[in-house]
């Protein structure tokens, strides 16, 4: 049995857990860095530097991307078309952004914007893997990396939007977007009504994780990801901030 | 009396039992490979869009630590050439093989793949994998 | 003992400043189909690797965008840089891929990219 004995910020032993095991996950993925560090494959300032760029991607910038689509149509009819440039505006600069000055190895730099209209719901999948517009969006939902969701969506969208809680006409086209190459895709949800007058600001926290990916569309009021269970961690990811 | 989370435990339970239909003969005669068998054991594991599953749970989970150093690692190791990262979906989603592919947990396969790019690219030996392995174990005895 | 070296630099080379897939930008040639395009999806051996998903061989699409020269992602996969193609981004209805896609639901679609080398004119 393996105990692993810390100390916390302010030098107190917590009390002795009854089991605290490292995992084979854990113990292999000490060896594979501490190895590729000593055989020069990268350093440990390399990891820091990535593991700090992680921590600043999460979804504010997409929803802002959205909010100023929805005040100014030229921003949005740049933003279908070239939503690289269009994400510089959010800032977001998917080529420097990170330490390689060539896009994230990854996410690539081929965003791309797609429109919902009235008559058109995108959504979005990646069949083969879990491929996400990360330097925009942050880290994908667990769910949208399953098997489940990824054997599904492409073929009884429908049904799986349903069980997310969208149900749409049937005279809407729902498209389903597989990014299964190098393009990334998040979605410009429809602006919906009862959103008259309001800022970019306003409009941007309506626009969810969960709306950028198509699962769910913006309501007023509405500022957050619709509930779900979440499996906890057993280490959870240290926050230095 | 069960509780009603024991009865939906018991639920999820058994929609996992199924007959299985085992061959009685591993490495099969050729002449009994056809063409359907031959695409479905020579498949990308990773091609699964349209397969039939059922409706669940849609979950979050929280990053343990391991898995967002294990990104780390595996976007460090594109960073600094050792790879792209469609080499390592390559080896990480179909090469693993089918069993691993649908039986590891998602970033048990990305820690997988970067143990093995450093020793298929000669960067590592095994034996010094193995010998580093055993150490980190030790330091939690 | 025999042992490869490897260059780890081509890609940094290539790519910094520029982006991927924005590097290999001109490298492909012309563009074999264009926006609007008819297509049928190649079922070529899918051995080893594959990028194009079983559910769209034999079916037709319809280009809606040509979007960026990349090598293959068959070839990519090895490091293998050196032919780029054009990719190009397909429109299928779903009635066309799936059977018993309900009648109900005729308007949906699904889109995604494959590389040249699947597409034939339909």
């Amino acid at each position: 049995m393996a105990k692993k004995h810390t100390e916390d910020e302010h030098g107190h032993r917590p009390p002795a857990p009854m089991v605290d095991e490292i995992s084979d996950f854990e113990v292999l993925e000490m060896a594979v860095r501490e190895l590729a560090i000593e055989k020069g494959l990268f350093s440990a300032d390399d990891h820091r530097r990535w593991t700090e760029y992680v921590h600043t991607l999460g979804p504010l910038p997409a929803a802002r991307l959205v909010a100023k689509a929805w005040v100014n149509p030229a921003y949005k009819k740049m933003a279908v078309t070239d939503g690289v440039k269009a994400s510089l505006e959010v800032g977001v600069d998917w080529i420097n952004d990170m330490p390689t000055h060539f896009g994230t190895p990854s996410d690539y730099c081929n965003l791309r914007v797609l429109e919902d209209t009235p008559k058109l719901k995108h959504v979005v999948v990646c069949t083969l893997c879990s491929c996400y517009p990360r330097p925009i969006l942050g880290q994908s939902p667990e769910w949208y990396r399953t098997p489940n969701y990824r054997r599904r969506l492409v073929r009884w969208p429908r049904q799986v939007l349903a069980e997310f809680g969208l149900q749409l006409p049937p005279d809407v086209e729902i498209r389903v977007a597989d990014s299964n190459q190098k393009t990334r895709y998040i979605v410009l949800p429809v602006r919906p009504a009862g959103t008259e007058g309001w800022t970019e600001e306003q409009l941007a926290e309506i626009v969810t994780r969960d709306c950028l990916i198509g699962v769910a569309v913006p309501k007023p009021g509405v500022k957050a990801n619709a509930k779900r269970p979440v499996h906890p961690a057993v280490h959870p990811v240290h926050h230095d901030h | 009396m069960s509780s009603r989370k024991q009865l939906m435990k018991h639920y999820q339970l058994v929609g996992q039992l199924q007959p299985a239909l085992h061959a009685p003969q591993h490495a099969p005669y050729p002449d009994t490979i056809d063409h359907a068998l031959y695409r479905a054991y020579t498949r990308s594991a990773h091609d699964i869009g349209g397969e039939p599953d059922v409706p669940i749970t849609w979950e979050e989970k929280e990053e343990e630590q391991w898995e967002l150093n294990t990104f780390a690692t595996c976007e460090c190791l594109a960073w600094r050439g050792i790879w792209n990262a469609e080499e390592r979906r390559r080896r990480q989603n179909v090469d693993l093989g089918q069993t691993q592919y649908l039986g590891l947990p998602y970033y048990g396969r990305w820690l997988m793949t970067a143990a093995l790019i450093m020793v298929d690219k000669q960067y590592v030996t095994l034996t010094e994998l193995v010998n580093k392995i055993d150490e980190v174990k030790k330091r939690y005895e | 003992m025999s042992k490869v070296q490897h260059d780890r630099t081509h890609h940094a080379k290539k790519a910094t400043g520029k982006g991927d897939p924005q590097c290999f930008k001109g490298e492909a040639g012309p563009a074999k189909f264009k926006v609007g395009d008819r297509v049928r999806i190649r079922d070529l051996p899918d051995i080893f690797y594959t990028r194009c998903q079983v559910y769209t061989r034999g079916a037709s699409a319809t280009v809606s965008a040509v979007v960026y020269e990349s090598p293959a992602a068959e070839d990519e996969a090895w490091d293998n840089t050196d032919k780029p193609e054009w990719f190009y981004s397909l429109v299928f209805r779903q009635k066309d891929l799936w059977p018993n896609y309900p009648d109900l639901f005729a308007n949906d679609t699904l889109e995604t990219e494959l590389s040249e080398r699947w597409l034939e004119k339909a």
